[in-house]
């Protein structure tokens, strides 16, 4: 990749700030997917019945291996210390939102290669279990010998001679669903926080062989920019490829996909969104990373 | 361009036979087996026998079978269909899980009526789940209102036997 300072010069060499303005544009965008990580909520059940209070139990992971743990995501202060992930632990909000739409708070606890919550369930109805990340400023940069750095925060300090610098912030949405007895749909309305997914299609009502629509919100309003949604099967260890599907959603966010396989499905989206004039910052990153339980007919 | 007004009048009489009620007389049964399975331990299966519209609404159930609630989700096309939202009403033909036979269901002429069935296409759905054991799901396109008698009949590989269907005009 091209650094800035060698940017400049080419800029400079052409002359045309137009052509320079979307270069730089894209340069900002690319390191990203060096320190994107899948992260994601694997619940026990997605459905759930009965007469009597009905449990689940879940576990979390920032892990490229789908559904199978490498590093914890989210701890309550009594599981097992990480420091490096600490900062990002203290920012997390475990959020439940039930089928009245309120919010209830969930306690995860680290260990060694994944997190551990959970939840019980009294009232039908869905459940919206997630983690969610707010806006955490993160600077990125190439050091001298080409190597990548980034620091958390506003505390870090750029190394002399960096180039490529970048601020951005960071947010995700990690979530899962479950329905106990009858589902109902107050738990999917968009929050406007971040990256959300709606539509047409119940997350909890996912059958092989049938069209499923849904549809990508950005701040509780429709996603307007064509964004692809990647949907990849657990159990991506066990295979040679990942064999995702990539779908591109329509202007107002909208895509559909059918399923052929029965099994838990990790379903993300990612978008960059430019910083506002003078806001000091040069990108916002929001991911959303749901995970979902489609059953066979 | 002449209306021809006769004709009219025939598609109209036509479309309200059409539209209108199953007659009374009408009738359905299903008989189906549950096969015996050597297996230890064997747990009888939870099963489900439903109908479904054309575009698989849940219409009506003639039986569910079942020991405990948490696992009526494992039944998991009639409890999408049917059982989670508790409508149509199922608590009349529910009773215990049965052991291997053979059983014949019915929706008489009364629960017929009750349904207010439009004569055309429906899905006759028997779905059976076994604890430590497997799940089968079958489903049958059926005529409801034809003029003459129908018969259909399926056979499951696994957790059900034959599934033999018989709608009476």
């Amino acid at each position: 990749m091209l650094s800035v300072s060698k940017l400049t010069k080419v800029i400079a060499a052409k002359g045309s700030t137009i052509k320079a303005l979307a270069t730089l544009t894209l340069a900002l965008l690319l390191p990203l997917k060096a320190i994107a990580h899948e992260r994601f909520i694997l619940p026990s059940h997605t459905i759930l019945s009965g007469d009597k209070r009905q449990s689940v139990s879940f576990i979390a992971s920032i892990s490229n291996e789908i559904f199978h743990g490498d590093r914890p995501l989210g701890d309550n202060g009594k599981g097992v210390s990480v420091p490096e992930l600490a900062p990002l632990f203290k920012q997390l909000k475990p959020v439940v939102i039930g089928p009245d739409g309120a919010r209830r708070d969930m306690s995860w606890q680290a260990f060694s290669r994944f997190s551990v919550a959970d939840a019980h369930f009294k009232v039908a109805g869905t459940y919206r279990i997630a983690l969610v990340q707010p806006n955490v400023p993160m600077t990125t940069f190439t050091k001298v010998d080409g190597s990548k750095g980034r620091f958390f925060g506003n505390q870090g300090e750029v190394p002399a001679g960096a180039s490529n610098i970048v601020k951005r912030t960071t947010a995700s949405r990690v979530e899962t669903y479950v329905s106990f007895n009858q589902p109902n749909n107050r738990a999917l309305q968009s929050t406007g926080e971040g990256l959300e997914l709606a539509g047409k299609t119940h997350p909890n009502d996912l059958f092989v062989d049938e069209v499923l629509s849904f549809q990508l919100m950005f701040e509780g309003k429709q996603l307007k920019q064509a964004t692809k949604v990647k949907v990849v099967q657990g159990a991506t260890r066990h295979r040679n490829q990942r064999d995702e599907q990539v779908i591109k959603t329509d202007d107002q966010g909208m895509f559909s996909l059918t399923i052929a396989e029965a099994g838990f499905y990790l379903l993300s989206a990612n978008i960059d969104v430019k910083g506002k004039l003078g806001s000091n910052i040069d990108i916002h990153h929001y991911g959303l990373y749901a995970t979902l339980e489609v059953f066979l007919q | 361009m002449k209306t021809d007004l006769s004709g009219l009048a025939a598609m109209a009489f036509v479309w309200i036979l059409l539209a209108s009620p199953v007659s009374q007389a009408e009738q359905i049964s299903v008989e189906i087996t549950i096969p015996k399975i050597n297996s230890q331990p064997y747990h009888k299966p939870y099963v489900a026998v439903w109908l479904e519209s054309a575009q698989r609404k849940g219409v009506h159930t003639l039986a569910f079978w079942h020991e405990q609630k948490d696992w009526y989700k494992d039944v998991r096309q009639w409890w999408r269909k049917i059982g989670r939202q508790q409508s149509p009403i199922y608590d009349q033909v529910t009773g215990a899980t049965r052991k291997p036979g053979t059983y014949t269901l019915k929706i008489d002429n009364k629960e017929l009526t009750k349904l207010n069935l439009i004569p055309g296409e429906y899905f006759l759905n028997v779905e059976a789940v076994r604890e430590e054991g497997g799940r089968e799901f079958i489903r049958q396109k059926i005529v409801i209102g034809a003029r003459e008698v129908k018969h259909y009949e399926k056979s499951g590989q696994h957790e059900l036997g034959k599934v033999a269907i018989k709608v009476m005009p």
